[in-house]
């Protein structure tokens, strides 16, 4: 069984507070940190293959380095916690049973790039771990692990957890900072990019939850010993959301190269109730769904890349053979269309659409040209938007027809 | 007594409001937090919290209302005493979120998106709250409660005053 | 400067300038909506894309800028099929009101479709509803269902008028343009909405359903509304008479000056012409006999008009220019005034009330040509004493151009009396009012928009005027009056003989200093600077 990092501390009583982090070795990273430079630890984090946890997977160290050198402009660390991707549910186990983790990879981060005041988003209807996360920043406060001077290091940093108000949109990297600003969580026009021109137009950098909760641990045992736990190109462990029609959904740690056929059958269970395999959604809802028959791949970035499909916020949902494929488009197809920002053309109006269309089918007045309309948009609306929403809608509308098309065509009446 | 029609806050809550105007580089950033805020307090944003708020943010009205009509959990009309939100994203309907729903509608005598009669429940579907792992589940105001079946439904209904 | 390539053309940009722009420079066109020079980048359209080498993805042009050795593609087949996909997603919940809708023949969708779209719509579900006709203030009014979200004007609110009235509303294919509601759209400046909404969203109500647009004739003219002299392009309905009420003005619209009103016009000047057509325009030469006023022809009124300056010594003759004049007619007013060795002639009655001013385009001084008449040197004496003299009745003759001087901040008494004081009251206009309702002589002005001329605005520029639509009746020219009298009292300056506007300007800058050098030619339609 693969070493437990992230959720080594899950099951323990009263995790969330100071006193517990500090039992398993909480905030020893902090204060190894301070012996490093700035530019050390981006370097640590970069050998350490850390790729962005959130969706795009991006290389965590290389993001970081993004940050202009210097300058009097001040910097920001901005935390997604606006967990949003249908089937996953990880960070919200980190912001309740381990909050201390990010707090301590966020001073770490902070000192790297040389920001002095983050921002922790959370969107708005996760309440408790609110509270929770929000107790925890107020003990690292009254500890001296945050604010001024911290631990004596004369590092200054101060952490604002902000509340969202129910927008899937205020995931996306810009629009969360639109968001932040008191706006609509409109994603902004790139370049300039937000390590350039972030949140209050100055130098930002957004990483998710889970992302900066690595970062103590990878100060701590070296970026050798974390890139080692995982693939050639993403280092350590992380977190799956398993959910659907498996026996035991929920959060499993396993490294980056688990299979996807391990995750379901070794880790939750199998399948429930004696059923079979149909179809797999492999990292959230804008990841092409795999088949039954697809599921012996490595569940890191490229693995899945390489499968025609992505590891975005691994939020693996699992279907067995009572799914109806044209349903599941529908109700995927219904929250693409409800969380369209509607800021660009291309994405507002065929979200919109594109569901009719769905719509139309499953209550059995498709017409024969739908399907292919439905894909033949999608593929010309993909890569035209402000940002990558629109595309992780083509993910299931392209995939969930060109896989199960025979079971979309049953539905459309036959012409007389 | 707060009125979502006369709305003014105290000088407590308009203390709180300058205190969160400062924690950010724009004081406008403290809109979203501010807004929540009036909406705990006034029961819901009617236009008029609308326009106080825009006052105290030295922001055009219009602009405003841009934030409240855009975010989900921002009420424009009154809503129920209990705000019951139900998943039907992907995973809960696969774990039958669409037979709860019908349940709910059929023992709170309302349509998605209305209020009981008598302001006990407002019955909402939303998209994914992000707890799969409870499939099917539902928001009971600041509160998830997953594994749904009818017989805990009505459990948690019957706590609902 | 970057030299950047475009379709295979090699230009040379300003550092900054964007790729919409730097194509335009090289002659290409790149389709855009949302993108609008006066305002800041919005990137919502996404109709402006371009294929740019060694960048794998088609890219805005709004937000790329040209950067040197850059090789812009604007006609690859991937840049023709995205314009094709985004045509298609604007006009998916756009809803077929083109038989009804003002904007027809002058709408971006239909521009655009049948340059860049021309595909077969394939849409058959219920399209979005929105509110429609909708009024938003005194001159704009809204239909949702056509508003293709560019934000144009939300950002106009913003950044230009900083009155922030308007929003996108909602989210997704239900966002929506509107107001605050219970809230109106009424800046000094509302009316610039309806230019840059590409569509007919945003109309204006007072064209509403008046004529089409493919019936407009088009003639650039200034605003004589104050004194910033806004360019604009008067729009007339002359082949369909019948439409528009009869009306000749159909509406204005700002021409784009960088050095005077950019792209705007304010509301006041963009509605204010109705007076053009409106029953108390002046239509022939008229003489007060026994209380009321009998046409009479042009040589009888010139006769009447040169026996009385002939009859007067200078020194018993005022006049009251008037900053509403062209520099053409206060020219040809001060080689008379010359002629004559008249002293007591002014322009400067005070208005009524004072004028308002902004940092936009609003001047209080609510007169077109005030640098003009300062220039040619019609402020000898001043005008209060003008009135006085005639009050006193030292002034027998009181010739007064337009002005109404029962409606100035002079008090009313003081003008009843100063007019009841001279022997001659002269009126010369294009309109009438209570002044003129008091004069022996009246001369009816052709108005400004029924000929060529020009006025010289707050800054010293010199801007020419063209002529709009055909002089009412028989008014003329004040120019051309005051020639025909010039000549009548034996005058020999060329600019008497003048039969078009441009000889008098011609004589103009070879007489006064501030004009030298300038001709109709040289000024264009920019104008140019006076020298000081």
């Amino acid at each position: 069984m693969a070493e437990k990092i992230f959720t080594r501390n899950f099951e323990r009583a009263s995790s969330h507070t100071l006193a517990v982090y500090r039992e398993t070795g909480g905030y020893t990273a902090l204060a190894k940190s301070f012996q490093m430079e700035p530019a050390a630890i981006t370097e640590e984090v970069k050998r350490s293959n850390l790729r962005g946890l959130g969706g795009a997977a991006f290389p965590t160290g290389m993001k970081w380095s993004f940050i202009p050198k210097g300058g009097t402009a001040p910097k920001y660390l901005v935390i997604n916690a606006d967990e949003g991707e249908p089937g996953t549910f990880k960070d919200r186990y980190l912001l309740e049973r381990d909050p201390h983790a990010l707090i301590e990879g966020m001073i770490i981060a902070a000192r790297a790039i040389d920001s002095h005041l983050g921002f922790v988003y959370i969107r708005g209807e996760y309440v408790q771990p609110w509270r929770v996360f929000s107790g925890a920043v107020k003990e690292a406060y009254e500890a001296a692990l945050l604010g001024k001077n911290i631990q004596g290091s004369g590092f200054d940093f101060d952490i604002v957890v902000h509340r969202g108000a129910g927008a899937y949109i205020c995931g996306e990297e810009t629009g969360l900072l639109s968001s932040l600003e008191g706006k609509k969580g409109w994603p902004k026009i790139k370049p300039p990019f937000p390590a350039v021109k972030g949140a209050f137009g100055h130098p930002t950098i957004v990483n998710n939850v889970e992302t900066i909760a690595a970062v103590p641990h990878i100060i701590n045992r070296g970026a050798a010993w974390f890139a080692g736990l995982g693939t050639k190109t993403q280092g350590g462990t992380r977190l799956y959301s398993v959910s659907g029609h498996v026996v035991k959904p929920g959060v499993v740690e396993a490294p980056v190269s688990v299979t996807l056929r391990s995750l379901i059958y070794d880790h939750c269970g199998g399948i429930r109730g004696g059923h079979r395999l149909k179809a797999v959604v492999p990292g959230g809802s804008s990841a092409p769904i795999l088949t039954a028959g697809e599921i012996d791949v490595s569940m890191d970035a490229d693995g899945l890349k390489a499968a025609g499909t992505m590891i975005g916020s691994a939020g693996v949902i699992v279907m067995d053979e009572t799914v109806s494929i044209p349903e599941a488009l529908m109700v995927v197809a219904r929250f693409y269309a409800h969380e369209s920002c509607g800021q660009c053309t291309p994405c507002r109006e065929s979200t919109g659409w594109i569901y009719k269309m769905t719509h139309r089918i499953v209550e059995g007045k498709g017409r024969k040209e739908d399907l292919d309309t439905i894909l033949d948009v999608a593929k010309r609306g993909a890569g035209t938007t402000i940002c990558a929403f629109y595309d992780g809608a083509v993910g299931p509308y392209v995939s969930y027809i060109e896989k199960f098309r025979g079971e979309f065509e049953a539905l459309i009446p036959h012409e007389a | 007594m707060p009125d979502a029609k006369r709305p003014e806050f105290t000088p407590e809550q308009i203390a709180e409001v300058r205190r969160l105007q400062g924690l950010y580089p724009d004081k406008q950033a403290a809109l979203l937090p501010v807004l929540t805020m009036a909406q705990e307090t006034f029961g819901y944003v009617s236009l008029e919290v609308e326009e106080y708020v825009a006052s105290l943010f030295q922001m055009s009205p219009a602009h405003v209302h841009e934030v409240v009509t855009f975010y989900t959990l921002y009420f424009q009309q009154p809503k129920g005493r209990h705000v019951v939100s139900v998943c039907h994203n992907l995973s809960c309907h696969l774990l039958g979120a669409k037979s709860i729903v019908e349940h709910l509608t059929r023992r709170l005598g309302v349509e998605v998106g209305e209020t009981t009669a008598d302001g006990r429940v407002t019955l909402l579907t939303v998209e994914c709250l992000c707890a799969c792992e409870q499939a099917p589940m539902m928001q009971v105001d600041d509160r998830y409660e997953g594994q749904l079946t009818p017989e805990k439904v009505d459990r948690i209904l019957e706590g609902l005053r | 400067m970057p030299k950047l390539t475009i379709d295979g053309r090699e230009i040379e940009v300003a550092p900054g300038t964007n790729l919409i722009e730097a194509a335009r420079q090289a002659g290409v066109e790149v389709p855009h909506y949302c993108y609008h020079p006066g305002l800041s980048v919005a990137g919502q359209c996404r109709l402006c894309m371009v294929d740019i080498d060694k960048i794998p993805r088609p890219q805005i042009g709004c937000n790329t800028q040209a950067a040197d050795g850059m090789v812009v593609h604007t006609q690859t087949e991937r840049v023709l099929e995205t314009r094709k996909s985004v045509m298609e997603f604007h006009l998916v919940n756009h809803p077929l009101d083109c038989p009804v809708c003002d904007q027809a023949g002058e709408c971006w969708l239909q521009i655009y479709y049948m340059r860049h779209g021309l595909y077969d719509p394939r849409m058959v579900d219920e399209k979005v509803h929105k509110p429609k006709a909708v009024p938003l203030g005194p001159h704009v009014i809204l239909d949702a269902e056509r508003c293709i979200l560019c934000s144009r004007c939300v950002r106009f609110c913003d950044e230009v008028t900083g009155t922030g009235e308007l929003g996108i509303f909602n989210r997704g294919d239900h966002s929506e343009i509107g107001l605050f509601p219970g809230k109106t759209l009424e800046n000094k400046y509302s009316g610039n909405v309806i230019d840059i909404c590409p569509v007919g969203a945003l109309t204006d109500r007072d064209f509403r359903f008046q004529v089409r647009v493919w019936y407009l004739d088009a003639a650039r003219s200034v605003c004589n509304g104050c004194a910033r002299g806004c360019n604009i392009e008067v729009h007339t309905s002359r082949r369909r008479p019948h439409h528009n009420q009869g009306r000749r003005i159909a509406r204005i619209k700002p021409r784009h000056n960088p050095d005077v009103n950019q792209w705007w016009i304010c509301d006041e000047g963009r509605y204010g012409f109705r007076w053009i057509d409106d029953d108390t325009r002046l239509l022939a030469p008229a003489r007060r006999t026994n209380g009321k006023d009998v046409q009479i022809g042009w040589d009888e009124a010139i006769t009447a008009l040169a026996e009385g300056l002939k009859r007067y010594r200078p020194e018993e003759i005022g006049i009251l220019a008037s900053p509403q004049m062209s520099n053409e007619d206060l020219f040809a007013l001060q080689r008379l005034v010359g002629q004559l060795g008249l002293r007591a002639v002014d322009h400067r009655v005070p208005p009524r009330v004072p004028g308002d001013e902004d940092e936009l385009l609003i001047r209080a001084d609510k007169n077109p040509n005030r640098r003009g008449a300062e220039l040619i040197g019609l402020g000898q004496a001043e005008a209060r004493a003008v009135l006085e003299g005639a009050r006193q009745r030292r002034i027998k003759l009181l010739w007064v151009f337009q002005h109404d001087l029962l409606d100035s901040g002079w008090p009313a008494a003081d003008v009843t009396a100063g007019l009841a004081g001279a022997e001659m009251v002269v009126f010369q206009g294009p309109t009438a009012n209570a002044t003129s309702a008091g004069a022996h002589l009246l001369l009816p002005s052709a108005a400004y928009l029924e000929r060529e001329g020009t006025f010289t605005n707050f800054q010293g520029r010199v801007q020419r005027f063209r002529t709009v639509a055909e002089p009412l009746g028989e008014a003329l020219a004040d120019w051309s009056v005051l020639g025909r009298l010039g000549r009548t009292l034996g005058g020999v300056d060329p600019v008497f003989t003048a039969g078009r506007a441009e000889q008098v300007f011609a004589g103009l800058a070879g007489q006064v200093a501030a004009f030298s050098g300038m001709s109709y030619r040289g000024l264009g339609d920019a104008g140019l600077l006076v020298k000081v």
